[in-house]
């Protein structure tokens, strides 16, 4: 399906890199290195000069940790998403924010994207999508409450819960007003589930792309990979590039990232495997 | 009867079954496109593709249809008119001619065939007949040395130079060995 991300359009067969941009003390990867203003626009920068298309500005870390009341979410990223629009016009902006005040707040900076992490906790949140002409992701969580660990949850079939609470996401979206090409689903590896669920949903992907929408993954340097390999955070790069290849020969279209350069080459790879992507410049045995 | 000959490589990077992003033949291409452009707007009922046999190579691994013809058909493929296919002489007199083929590809160590240094003076002969509209000189190329230099499409350029006889109006639009490979697109207008 085409998408439609806020004031951009991209063809069936684009596959985006969405890089990771923390305005945050305490997110699990850089640990603060971007909490500077300044610092999380310089990874702006060097995102866009990586060649990333989207750039999702988080203001709240996923796991449990210091209360971020929406004042101080919208201080940590609304000034912030109006400076990166005046900077980098043609760059797709999302937010990692599941409260529709904030999501307002954004979008009236040029946010294209309402990146819902934690799946329709704000039930008003497709209704600033639809306001704004913005784009959302539909995600997954098995109903849990925003920045909670999972204990003990269980599914009966979790790639079918995954889809029949992204799709029903989705179809409220719409019925909200929001463009049907800016919506998007994503199964949310690691966010109410364990290892073995991530796993199953990677596996599984085909099953999410087959509904239609587009899918999102987010996969880079989670628990599930470290868990995979036992390795710790900053080692799980060849783990990820190998989730993300399975993703994207299942077709999925976006990829949040911390690593843009080097997952742009394995989808672009596998995309090309895929007959989905020309090779970019093919001669040997053909002149 | 005036009759129009385009001559092209029968390189397979021009086939949309090979298309990359970035187009490693985009000149060359160009220069095909025009020529053909130039060819059916001259003859709008009827074009000959000319080409050597199929590989026979290519022919045991189940490819029995010449590259020549397919690089052929594809630049005709907004053709109107009636498209023939032949592996030596043309039947008619009257259709424009799509001669495919191309000199050695052995023109540097890179080359396909890697370097040999015969391939000069070889296709230094092919690309004079072409400029000057030299039929007798295509109807006496050795098809077995341009087989040995890589050249497999000799026959079409002796099948060419055979079936024409009067003065000919020659030009040369595109000639490069981008990959160590001969390439040369030519019009000619002539006395079939």
């Amino acid at each position: 399906m085409t998408l439609k991300l806020g004031r951009h359009e991209f063809t069936d067969d684009a596959t985006l890199m969405m890089a990771i941009v923390n305005r945050t003390p305490d997110s699990f990867y850089d640990k603060g290195a971007t909490w500077a203003e300044d610092k999380a626009f310089d990874r702006v920068g060097r995102a866009v000069d990586e060649g990333a298309e989207i750039v999702d500005i988080g203001g709240i870390k996923a796991a449990p940790g210091e209360e971020i009341d929406a004042a101080e979410e919208r201080r940590r990223v609304v000034g912030f998403v109006g400076r990166v629009r005046a900077a980098y016009p043609d760059l797709v902006i999302s937010v990692d924010t599941w409260r529709s005040e904030v999501g307002r707040a954004v979008c009236a900076e040029g946010a294209d994207v309402l990146n819902d992490a934690w799946g329709g906790a704000d039930p008003g949140l497709v209704d600033v999508a639809a306001e704004f002409d913005a784009a959302i992701i539909c995600t997954h969580t098995g109903g849990v409450t925003p920045r909670t660990r999972p204990f003990r949850i269980e599914y009966a079939d979790v790639v079918g819960s995954a889809i029949a609470d992204t799709t029903a996401y989705a179809a409220r979206a719409v019925a909200a007003g929001v463009d049907p090409r800016g919506v998007v689903i994503d199964p949310a590896h690691d966010f109410g589930k364990n290892t073995f669920h991530s796993l199953e949903l990677t596996r599984r992907l085909g099953e999410m792309t087959a509904t239609g929408w587009p899918v999102l993954v987010s996969l880079s340097n989670k628990d599930f990979v470290g868990e995979t390999l036992d390795l710790p955070v900053g080692d799980r790069l060849t783990g990820t590039l190998a989730a993300t290849a399975v993703c994207a020969l299942a077709g999925a279209r976006i990829y949040r990232v911390h690593e843009v350069v080097e997952t742009r080459q394995v989808v672009d790879m596998v995309s090309s495997i895929a007959g989905r992507r020309p090779p970019q410049r093919a001669i040997r045995g053909l002149a | 009867m005036t009759t129009d000959v385009v001559v092209l490589p029968s390189t397979l990077a021009l086939l949309p079954e090979y298309a990359s992003a970035a187009d490693p033949v985009a000149d060359l291409r160009a220069a095909c496109d025009d020529a053909v452009l130039w060819l059916m707007d001259r003859h709008p009922d009827r074009v000959t593709v000319v080409t050597a046999e199929a590989r026979a190579d290519n022919v045991t691994r189940g490819v029995t249809e010449p590259a020549g013809a397919r690089v052929g058909r594809h630049l005709l493929a907004g053709f109107g008119g009636r498209v023939e296919v032949v592996s030596g002489a043309p039947s008619s007199s009257e259709a424009g001619l799509l001669v495919v083929a191309n000199g050695s590809a052995v023109r540097d160590a890179k080359a396909p065939g890697h370097l040999d240094e015969r391939s000069f003076a070889f296709d230094a002969v092919i690309e004079a007949a072409l400029r000057t509209g030299d039929a007798e000189a295509l109807r006496g190329l050795d098809a077995e040395l341009g087989a040995s230099l890589w050249a497999h499409d000799v026959p079409a350029l002796q099948a060419l130079g055979a079936c024409v006889r009067g003065p000919v109006d020659a030009v040369v639009t595109y000639a490069d060995d981008p990959y160590g490979v001969q390439y040369w697109v030519a019009r000619w207008t002539c006395e079939p």
